[in-house]
């Protein structure tokens, strides 16, 4: 890889204006995985792949809400960026087929809106 | 496409959950205004407050209104759709809100990916600073932010680093230090596992500050994630040229490395921490002198922890006036506590300095679980004390807890209820402080050991009033006398006990009594004759074989072969268990 000056770094930093709109981020540091991240984050991947949805699955950091671990933020075009708790398969799924196909946000699990 | 959204939770928990139902009463009445089309209503998991009744948030006005009645929905939708107005008296007042420095990639970024970091801005600091800063210019900014370590102790970083700047030596170190061993503690883990570049960043510009050209990560091997993440992220600032050789082009270069801490708790002290770098058994020094002037391999090291570090990046990008702003007079910036214990939304939350501690506690994090009252918060870990609920208004800084008899810590934050025992407590960390003791010096192996056999024969029922005295008088010796912070501060969980609640150890010694039930010895279990079914669940589950009797006579405890594990009480449904 190159070794980076300045002015690279300096136009790095600014994101680029085509950043995927729609993704979904799984929590996957330790207190996540041990809650079952991993498996969701597998799910999700698969998922994603084999409904061809147009979401790119993303891996981040803890949240710091371990008490509502896996995490998984979900941001959706036209619906505001919200933090899903405890969730397993069935969430997931729920999350895929109304969140992001009806644009529906999913009753009962959400920890936190972002936006 | 709907234009807004509402947000509804029951957030009463002494109840029965009214969610569903207002739910459906809040979509019938949008149906009656034929506004269902536009509006989208979500029943939530959590909504941010707590104990306020019938919560419902409207985005993204962002407008909040609590203890609803069934007769409100009318008011707040007719407000918000038809009259764009807001109904005053049902708002929610503004509260305690975090405020995320440290934690503001945690949970946004992928932390393998430097490409993330950067774009979010990361490495622009380090940029500014080979750039545009001399070392002085850098120190000089830091002292203005008035960051303060935040490994427990609160010195000055600053100074830290001026100490080690103004020696001339032909090498120096840096050194962050994840050797977070406090139980209950795990700030530090989650940024290494959620933001590995930004300790790193923090580290190379701490590098540039003092001169050093090598730096090194203390990190305990029980966190192999933060392990991986942070070599992955080692590799990557080294293919991007952001470690080595002419950093960023510039004359600046620096390398590092990984050392693991075996698990010894005592490491997490700089000069052992030191010793153990240097292959040696982790045995802490007497300061002065202090690492600044003569550390690592007798080398000028400065050593910071990963909180630290992780601000530096912000405090140069945004400035040390704009961190200086946040915080209180002797305490600026945000720190992070892991609140876990009888909390509900055990977690990580960051503040600025002076938020009190009902702040974190009830209106971030919830209250309790059980519901039942606060007892006493504990902070800053097995160096710290414990802070009865009477004192939870206190803004928390540094000063303020040393006043309490805690500390801030690492971060810690213990929340007990009525259900904690305060001579139980000290007992566990005492407990947890002897075992770490290296004991290298006399009043902390010995002060420490003589000082949980009291503890431990007041908790059997059999302790004295003198006892008291004696644990007192140890606990100075230990403080005045110990030759590192471990066994300085190992008496803190004591003293502050005794401090607050004096009484409850009175109990224990002169009635006998453990007024929680935490302690065994002085606990009995019976069964109430007049309440109990004869189902038999608690012969069933009880482990010992320790309940007597049959459906027809009757069961009884046999106090000889109960160990007060405390099952039957568990499950038994009729409250025919006693405990006393």
């Amino acid at each position: 890889m190159v070794k980076l000056t300045p002015e690279q770094l300096e136009k790095m930093g600014k994101p680029a204006a085509d950043n995927a709109k729609n993704w979904i981020k799984v929590g996957m540091s330790s207190c996540g995985i041990a809650a079952g991240a991993e498996e969701v984050y597998n799910f999700f991947t698969e998922e994603v792949k084999k409904r061809n949805l147009p979401v790119a699955v993303k891996k981040c950091g803890c949240a710091g809400m371990c008490y509502a671990e896996p995490l998984v933020e979900v941001n959706v075009e036209g619906l505001p960026a919200v933090i899903y708790g405890a969730v397993n398969k069935e969430i997931a799924t729920k999350i895929l087929e109304k969140h992001v196909v009806s644009k529906m946000l999913v009753n009962d699990c959400i920890f936190e809106v972002l936006s | 496409m709907y234009t807004k959204v509402i947000l509804v939770k029951d957030t009463d928990t002494k109840r029965e959950d009214r969610t569903r139902e207002f739910f459906t009463r809040l979509l019938d009445y949008l149906r009656e205004c034929n506004l269902h089309e536009q509006v989208q209503v979500v029943r939530v998991a959590d909504i941010g407050v707590y104990g306020r009744g019938l919560v419902v948030k409207i985005l993204p006005d962002e407008i909040t209104y609590i203890n609803l009645q069934d007769t409100d929905i009318r008011r707040i939708i007719d407000a918000a759709f038809k009259e764009n107005k807001v109904v005053e008296e049902l708002l929610l007042k503004p509260k305690a809100k975090q405020h995320r420095i440290v934690l503001r990639n945690c949970g946004k970024i992928d932390p393998e990916s430097i490409e993330e970091y950067i774009a979010c801005g990361g490495y622009l600091a380090l940029k500014k600073v080979l750039g545009e800063l001399t070392q002085q210019s850098l120190i000089e900014e830091i002292k203005v932010s008035g960051i303060r370590g935040r490994g427990g102790a609160g010195y000055p970083t600053w100074m830290k680093w001026n100490f080690a700047r103004e020696i001339n030596s032909n090498e120096k170190f840096v050194i962050c230090n994840a050797d977070e061993g406090d139980p209950g503690a795990y700030m530090d883990r989650s940024v290494l596992e959620g933001d590995p570049h930004s300790v790193i960043e923090g580290l190379i510009i701490a590098a540039f500050a003092i001169g050093a050209a090598k730096g090194y990560f203390y990190i305990r091997a029980e966190y192999p994630l933060a392990v991986e993440r942070i070599n992955k992220a080692i590799k990557q600032a080294y293919e991007y040229g952001l470690l080595g050789k002419n950093i960023l082009g510039s004359k600046f270069s620096l390398d590092l490395d990984i050392r693991l801490g075996a698990g010894a708790f005592v490491c997490g002290e700089e000069t052992a921490l030191i010793s153990s770098i240097e292959g040696k058994r982790g045995y802490p020094h007497p300061r002065p002198p202090y690492p600044s002037v003569k550390g690592l391999w007798g080398k000028p090291t400065v050593i910071n922890n990963v909180e630290t570090l992780a601000n530096i990046p912000q405090i140069i990008a945004k400035g040390g006036k704009w961190f200086a702003g946040i915080g209180t007079q002797t305490s600026k910036g945000t720190k992070v506590f892991a609140v876990t214990g009888k909390i509900k939304n055990s977690g990580l939350v960051e503040v600025a300095m002076g938020a009190t501690l009902r702040d974190i506690v009830m209106d971030i994090c919830g209250g309790t679980f059980s519901g039942k009252p606060i007892k006493a918060v504990q902070t800053g870990g097995p160096s710290g004390g414990v802070i009865p609920a009477e004192l939870l208004d206190t803004p928390v800084d540094y000063e303020n807890l040393q006043k309490l008899g805690s500390i801030m810590g690492s971060g810690g934050m213990i929340v007990m209820d009525e259900d904690d025992c305060m001579v139980d407590i000290p007992k566990f960390y005492l407990g947890f402080c002897k075992e770490e003791s290296c004991g290298k010096c006399a009043p902390c192996r010995i002060g420490g050991f003589q000082m949980l056999n009291y503890l431990k024969r007041i908790s059997e029922g059999n302790g004295k009033l003198e006892d008291l005295k004696q644990m007192r008088r140890i606990a100075q010796a230990m403080q005045k006398a110990s030759l590192c912070g471990l066994g300085q501060t190992a008496s803190n969980p004591v003293v502050s006990t005794l401090r607050y609640f004096e009484s409850e150890y009175n109990e224990h010694i002169l009635n006998k009594r453990c007024p929680a039930g935490k302690c065994s010895n002085l606990v009995t279990y019976s069964i109430v004759e007049d309440k109990c079914k004869r189902c038999g669940i608690c012969v069933i589950n009880c482990p010992v074989k320790a309940i007597n009797g049959d459906k027809e006579s009757g069961f009884s405890i046999v106090p000889e072969k109960c160990v007060k594990c405390g099952r039957c009480l568990d499950v038994c449904k009729f409250k025919a268990i006693n405990k006393k």
